[in-house]
């Protein structure tokens, strides 16, 4: 177990490495001199003098990588080029925002999809099952911000129930917070559900087929008995796990639904950043959520692999 | 069983799939849009009359005009060949690109795989559109540098998918033996080892379709995709935003092409799935939400 | 309207006053009070279309910034609703007879937000810093010496030309605002800048706004509101619906077709007022054929700038054939061309062009330079030109321009008011805008004679020939004065919407 866990930790320390050289190759990829193109016509000499040496540029490539991964570590991004503001400060004040997003869409999303993808499964072939595999088709082809510009339309414009768009802080006014954060999170809920309904209807089927299963039935426990206590309980372990990956990728920011609501999160400060041709923000952005990502993904590999020890042979 | 038995098989299967029949159905249609949109559009894409703004949806203009006055059936038809462009393109780098790193991963093993696959693991630490948008601010936003942007996204699932299948016919009987008997890297590739993960593939280039137009109409609807006065789907819900609460129209049609588009690509995905490789991971699916 | 920046408005926001050339002492304003209890009123917020850079106001060019900052510095003088420059931190000041020296006196009393006074020193500070760290403003300062501060309530600016229009440059916006040094060298200036003015900071929260509270040390009259804040509203649509839902009581950023519905509508209050920004198309000069002086003025004659107009403002704005709008001083009413596609075939005809593609360049920055290049390639089309638009990312764009690498481009210039911001860097062979390569010994000539001509009559004349030749040789090609379009809810009362976009609360009340 211990094992498995160093290895996964090694593993993706070496991945986080690989990171921050891509987030750290970006801003050498931009053609001509970063600093000068991010000022446009802001520009001023010392400004410019000054966000160049801060930013390092003027030292040799390696140096200049070595002491960016020094100072991230020690939670130094950078400062931003627009306002001279500390990136980590700058990036850290975004995320209750995207929080508080990711997660009541998770919760919708789970609303929605334990009990579509259970029913499904159980009901296999039903008129339900067919329901719900047209909701998860339409879900993953639907594109968000459409379905957010639709929500808007008919939410905020033809029934006035909800804001159009907007952010309060839930720790300011949490009846405020609700009210705004109710389309977005349903925007993305909604594509979240059909992902995972399908993952839980097959997840649910898989367990429904195996033998122990098959077992509780011959010692005549009732149907829903056997849903409830054996196969759920087995069915969600994958579950839990896809949940975790789904959340650990909104975290990341939902850039377009962000921008779309103009919710002030991560994914609207990294839209921003890219508007402001601000490098550094836009590096810090990318670092942190990347960083966030892999080390969910770490904390669901370990818990699948308590939760399923087959896991670990793999 | 062969791999052009299981194609034929596949094909046949496909017919008897209803919702597949219709996805292929929508994709020709695509196609032929995508190809004569210019002569089928009732009126130039680039047509500005500023007399017509605006105007909701009429017999002159099916879908209504836009901000400029154009035609949004024509903007609407005409950007058909964007989307399928930028989805071709994209993953026929992500494939190229993809498939040739997981096949070497996967064939030579040892450190070679160690280093690729890591280089992989990073590009897929990032969310999809996240990675997208940063490619697209250091390189300026353009249809090229979407199309680079979304290949270099989706390059890592085809390496994955590529060495995945890689490792298991490696270990097969007839290809320990063609090592065996001295038959050069080369000619293993191609005779043993490529048409055997070609199924995984071709199931992977239909979604990742799917989830390349997506993208680069989220790329186009943050203003970062294929500049004006080119027409494209998510451009133009980019542009419409700020009247679509009066002109619905702005907002509803190009939003429902990049639907269908993507919704066929992913009915005719899952039936080649569902018949040639019906265990496959889908990768692009768990990462689908971050668009 | 943010990034506008220095190189391109080099007088973003400037205000350079308009009949006060010959000036020599203003008069003290009533501080009395005036019987203004100030205070109780609330807080008033205020939907803005995009988030400052920074609130250093020396530092910044971002029309979001000044927006905030109006209501928390202040300057030696200001404009008024005429753009007149009126006293403010200074009551009055005096000029030497050979206009090389100005004697500004400060207002007594004086304080900044957090108790401590504001002194000469102060202003010396302020200035010094512009000048010396060669901030965006810089160039106002061009004929300044030196500014110096025998005691606290008197600062001496030694000129080295007569400069007719100094008031302005050192009052005109808060650009150049007075700030505090300790606020400075600490650093915070960039998100709580300490100021002289109505209102200050008291929170920043980046990508969602910017929260200000009256200041009580206030040397005017007592603000009646509590506080103002600014949220950051990108989308015009949804500021219009917190408009009207009252969440939002004042906002400049209103979907623009929905304008003349809202005006009409009677549920808001819906001011439109042309602005002295102007845009413009310029062909480049170093380039054949737009050398040839027939090909430019046949673009002239091909133009519709009404419908141009239409597709970029949704008719919010005045098309003009000159760049100085029309209730200016310094307006110069003529207008050669019209919507003549058979006069533009003919002076194409007499260039000896035929089948010219033209390579129009605008960016996404400016949407609506992008709307209005497909109308003007339409138009063009009509006379045989083939425009190809390229639109660029404006850092590229810029890039571009710099090295004239275009046909043609088209962008706009905002808050000139002196008619020298209007033409001096743009058309004089030297100006450091001059991008389209204009050169005429003539205009040269009159533009440095203008320059520093301190009678105000000879100094109109000698631009209204510079506007003349500059049109007539389609140096640029004006195209309109964009109006200034805010909007506020009928519980407001006391704003007005201003020439300069100047955005100020101080008088502004809100009923409960």
């Amino acid at each position: 177990m211990s094992r498995f866990i160093l290895r996964r930790l090694l593993q993706s320390a070496v991945v986080l490495l690989g990171v921050t050289l891509v987030v750290f190759l970006l801003l050498q990829l931009v053609p001509g001199d970063p600093v000068r193109v991010a000022l446009g016509t802001r520009f001023d000499p010392q400004t410019y003098e000054a966000l160049r040496s801060r930013a390092g540029l003027d030292r040799p490539l390696l140096t200049q990588y070595l002491s960016y991964v020094g100072n991230a570590l020690t939670g130094d991004l950078g400062v931003s080029f627009r306002s001279g503001q500390p990136v980590t400060t700058i990036v850290l004040e975004r995320l209750p925002a995207t929080l508080s997003l990711a997660l009541t869409a998770v919760l919708i999303a789970v609303l929605i999809a334990l009990p579509l993808g259970v029913l499904a499964a159980v009901r296999n072939g039903s008129a339900l099952d067919h329901a719900a595999r047209v909701f998860s088709q339409f879900g993953v082809s639907v594109p968000d911000f459409w379905m957010g510009i639709m929500g808007i339309l008919l939410f905020a414009g033809v029934l006035g129930w909800l804001p159009p768009s907007g952010y309060v802080a839930l720790t300011d006014d949490p009846a405020g917070w609700l009210s705004h954060v109710l389309l977005p999170a349903a925007t993305i809920g909604l594509v979240t559900a059909s992902i995972l309904t399908r993952f839980i209807r097959s997840s649910v089927l898989e367990v429904l087929s195996a033998d122990h299963v098959r077992t509780a039935e011959a010692k005549g426990l009732r149907g829903r008995v056997v849903v409830l206590r054996h196969v759920l309980r087995n069915a969600l372990i994958p579950v839990v796990t896809v949940v975790a990956v789904q959340l650990a990728s909104l975290l990341g920011g939902v850039i377009v639904v962000e921008v779309l609501f103009a919710w002030p999160g991560i994914g609207r400060l990294t839209y921003d950043a890219v508007q402001a041709r601000d490098y550094p923000v836009l590096q810090g952005a990318v670092l942190l959520v990347a960083a966030l990502f892999l080390v969910m993904n770490l904390l669901v590999d370990i818990l699948y692999a308590r939760l399923d020890p087959r896991i670990r042979v793999r | 069983m062969s791999a052009d038995s299981r194609t034929r098989r596949a094909l046949s299967a496909l017919r008897h799939d209803p919702p597949a029949v219709a996805g292929a159905a929508v994709l020709l249609l695509l196609v032929v849009v995508g190809v004569a949109g210019q002569w089928l559009a009732p009126a130039g894409v680039n047509d500005v009359d500023v007399d017509q703004m605006l105007h909701p949806p009429s017999w002159a203009h099916p879908f209504g005009t836009d901000e400029l006055g154009r035609d949004v059936l024509s903007r609407v038809l005409v950007a058909a060949r964007v989307s399928l462009q930028v989805g071709v393109v994209s993953v026929g780098i992500a494939l190229l690109v993809g498939a040739t790193i997981g096949l070497i991963a996967g064939y030579y093993q040892g450190w070679v795989d160690n280093v690729l696959m890591r280089g992989m693991d990073v590009l897929f630490a990032f969310p999809v559109l996240l990675l997208a948008v940063a490619i697209v601010a250091v390189l300026g936003p353009g249809l090229l540098t979407a199309m680079i942007a979304i290949g270099v996204v989706y390059t890592p699932i085809f390496a994955r998918v590529t060495r995945a299948g890689v490792l298991s016919v490696r270990e097969q009987v007839f290809v320990r033996a063609a090592v065996s008997i001295g038959a050069s890297d080369l000619r293993i590739i191609r005779r043993h080892v490529l048409p055997n993960i070609a199924a995984p593939l071709i199931v992977q280039t239909s979604l990742s379709l799917a989830f390349a137009i997506l993208s680069e109409a989220a790329l186009s609807f943050l203003g970062l995709g294929v500049q004006p006065p080119a027409p494209a789907w998510g451009r133009m819900l980019f542009d419409g935003r700020g009247f679509v609460t009066e002109a619905w129209w702005l907002g509803f049609f190009p939003g429902a092409a990049i639907f269908l588009t993507v919704l066929a690509f992913n009915l005719v995905g899952d039936a080649l799935r569902d018949v040639l490789d019906p265990r496959q991971l889908t990768l692009g699916e768990a990462r689908r939400s971050t668009a | 309207m943010s990034n506008f920046g220095s190189r391109l408005a080099g007088a973003t926001l400037a205000v350079v006053l308009v009949a006060a050339g010959g000036c020599s002492a203003g008069k003290g304003v009533d501080v009395d009070g005036g019987g203004a209890t100030g205070g109780a009123g609330g807080v008033l917020t205020a939907a803005i279309g995009g988030e400052p850079d920074q609130l250093d106001p020396h530092k910044t060019s971002a029309y979001y910034s000044f927006q905030v900052l109006e209501n928390v510095y202040d300057t030696l003088v200001e404009p008024d609703e005429n753009l007149e420059m009126k006293p403010a931190l200074a009551t009055e000041w005096k000029t030497s007879d050979d206009q090389l020296t100005w004697t500004f006196t400060l207002r007594e009393g004086v304080k900044f937000s957090d108790g401590s006074p504001l002194t000469s020193q102060d202003v010396k500070y302020s200035f010094d810093r512009i000048v010396g760290e060669k901030l965006n403003n810089a160039y106002r300062f061009a004929s300044v010496k030196s500014v110096a501060a025998p005691d606290p309530k008197t600062v001496v600016v030694t000129l080295s030309a007569p400069t007719p229009n100094l008031l302005a440059n050192l009052g005109g916006f808060k650009g150049v605002a007075i700030v505090q040094k300790a606020n400075i060298e600490s650093g915070a200036v960039k998100t709580k800048p300490v100021g002289s003015g109505p209102f200050a900071v008291s929170a920043y929260t980046s990508g969602d706004s910017v929260k200000l509270v009256r200041n009580d040390n206030y040397w005017g009259d007592k603000p009646k509101l509590d506080g103002v804040t600014f949220t950051f509203v990108k989308d015009p649509t949804v500021a219009l619906q917190n408009l009207r839902g009252g969440e939002v009581q004042w906002t400049d950023n209103l979907p623009p077709q929905q304008v003349p519905s809202l005006k009409d509508g009677g549920d808001l209050e819906v001011q439109t007022t042309p602005s002295s920004d102007y845009w413009y198309l310029t062909l480049n000069q170093a380039r054949k054929p737009y050398s040839d002086v027939n090909v430019r003025r046949a673009v002239a004659f091909a133009l519709d700038p009404a419908a141009i107009t239409k597709a970029a403002k949704f008719g919010l704005a005045t098309t003009n054939q000159t760049a100085i709008p029309k209730g200016s001083a310094w307006y110069y009413e003529y207008a050669p061309y019209r919507h003549d596609p058979a006069q533009a075939k003919q002076l194409l005809g007499q260039a000896g062009v035929t089948g010219l593609t033209m390579e129009l360049m605008v960016t996404s920055e400016y949407p609506e330079t992008v709307s209005a290049a497909q109308v003007i390639a339409a138009q063009l089309k009509e006379v045989g030109i083939t425009v190809r638009i390229r639109t660029l990312d404006f850092a590229q764009w810029l890039d571009e321009q710099g090295k004239g690498n275009f046909d043609a481009f088209m962008l706009g210039w905002l808050g000139n008011i002196d008619p020298d911001e209007f033409y001096y860097a743009q058309h004089h062979s030297g100006g450091t805008f001059n991008f389209q390569k204009y050169r005429n010994p003539a205009v040269d000539k009159l533009l440095d004679q203008a320059r520093t001509e301190t009678d105000q009559a000879a100094r109109k004349q000698a631009y209204d020939q510079v506007a003349k030749q500059v049109v007539d040789d389609a140096s640029y090609i004006y195209l309109y004065n964009p109006d200034v379009v805010q909007g506020w809810s009928k519980k407001v009362t006391g704003y007005q919407a201003r020439t300069d976009r100047a955005i100020r609360f101080r008088d502004v009340a809100l009923a409960k």
